[in-house]
């Protein structure tokens, strides 16, 4: 009898051996090494460590998740349930992420021999322009802030329009939910690109909102979001 | 914090929780999906719809089974569609050159560096046979039912994978290296 297969060798791992095979191994001593190396390896494979992710997986993750609704960030509007969210919300949380408050800093000339304020010292009511964040942290604070103070705004704004009934009555619908419809391509393609962006992913969803609004007009819904 | 309550508030999108799941289980779910992939960057992508895929089903996680085992099954389930999806078996079957390169990795040693190599190169029925068998300790009518083969087939594509790897773990010991030669872990007979 020549020496068993490596196939066979695998086999014995799991199974007796015939007594052929056994007879063979009683005799061999190659292929009791082989058997012996074949057992080590099985034993091995079932030792593997696990694995790191790569660094930043989390951060893909992450925004993944967030921008599918998945999970809420503290401090972020909430994204899950966005069609249960009122349209002008999902508007003005997005919109506020790539204007990023110059409408507001624009009226607002900056003392540049003022004492700086800290960011622990402010309210709502501290225009964002006149902050100079010195980390991360901080930046990520003058942006909430900055979000909550345009979409008051914005909120006003909507409230006036509504009430004088001007609402958008000069715009072509059709015209410009085709036009929103492109943006949406647009946008969702850069996303893909890079999907941890927030100002993309910001641009995505305010341009998915407005979308939706001008569908609603052009579809006959008076109603706006 | 316990796992239950994590998993309820990461039901309910509380970001903190999913990220306590993440610190938790991401090595474990990252490992499986990296040898089923055989491939790093696949492996990423892979690893990345697994979680969206739990995520998205952690309303229907009951309890009845551990969520790691539930969540590892998952990961399995999306791991071995993506691949069936990418079509990759040309690239995994192609021949196998005379010797495996081996990026080191920290913390690797030198056995599993091999091994993980040699996996790699498996063609991927194999592959995923011997990975959901040798490494994670599926029986074979788990992984019949997962590959939608017979338990058979399964233990044929096991005992071929098996010597394939044999076979390649021998050739690298056989072109042996400096580390070899100090007898830490050959693999030769």
């Amino acid at each position: 009898m020549g020496h068993l297969t490596l196939e066979t060798l695998a086999r014995l791992v799991d199974e007796q051996p015939t007594p052929d095979e056994r007879g063979h191994l009683g005799s061999c001593l190659h292929c009791t090494a082989e058997l012996a190396a074949m057992r080590h390896q099985t034993e091995s494979l079932g030792d593997l460590p696990d694995l790191r992710p790569p660094q930043g997986d989390w951060d893909v993750l992450e925004a993944r998740l967030l921008s599918e609704g998945f999970i809420q960030k503290k401090g972020w509007f909430p994204l899950r349930s966005l069609t249960a969210t009122p349209g002008w919300i999902q508007a003005a949380a997005a919109l506020v992420l790539f204007l990023g408050g110059m409408g507001l800093g624009a009226s607002v000339v900056r003392d540049a021999g003022a004492d700086e304020p800290t960011l622990s010292s402010l309210s709502d009511l501290t225009p964002v322009s006149d902050l100079r964040p010195d980390n991360l942290t901080e930046a990520e604070q003058v942006v909430r802030m900055a979000e909550r103070q345009y979409m008051n705004a914005l909120v006003r704004y909507r409230e006036m329009r509504s009430v004088s009934g001007r609402d958008f009555a000069g715009a072509d619908p059709a015209g410009r939910f085709a036009a929103l419809d492109a943006l949406v391509a647009t946008t969702q393609a850069a996303v893909r690109e890079a999907p941890a962006d927030p100002f993309l992913n910001g641009i995505l969803i305010s341009t998915l909102a407005e979308r939706q609004a001008a569908l609603q007009r052009v579809s006959g819904n008076a109603e706006w979001y | 914090m316990t796992e239950a309550l994590l998993v309820r508030k990461a039901c309910d999108g509380d970001g903190v929780a999913v990220r306590a799941l993440y610190d938790r289980y991401a090595p474990r779910v990252f490992a499986v999906v990296r040898r089923i992939a055989g491939d790093d960057e696949l492996a990423q992508d892979y690893a990345q719809e697994a979680w969206i895929r739990a995520i998205r089903a952690l309303p229907t996680f009951r309890g009845d089974a551990r969520f790691s085992t539930w969540l590892h099954r998952i990961a399995v389930n999306s791991a071995l569609q993506a691949l069936r999806k990418a079509e990759t078996r040309r690239k995994r079957e192609a021949p196998m050159p005379e010797t495996v390169a081996v990026a080191p990795r920290m913390g690797d040693s030198l056995l599993s560096q091999r091994l993980e190599s040699a996996m790699d190169r498996l063609p991927e029925g194999m592959r995923s046979v011997l990975i959901l068998h040798d490494v994670e300790g599926y029986t074979h009518e788990e992984i019949g039912e997962l590959l939608g083969v017979t338990s058979g087939t399964s233990k044929s594509q096991l005992f071929k994978a098996r010597a394939k790897m044999r076979e390649m773990l021998r050739s690298l010991s056989e072109a042996g290296d400096s580390s070899e030669q100090d007898g830490a872990e050959v693999w030769g007979t």
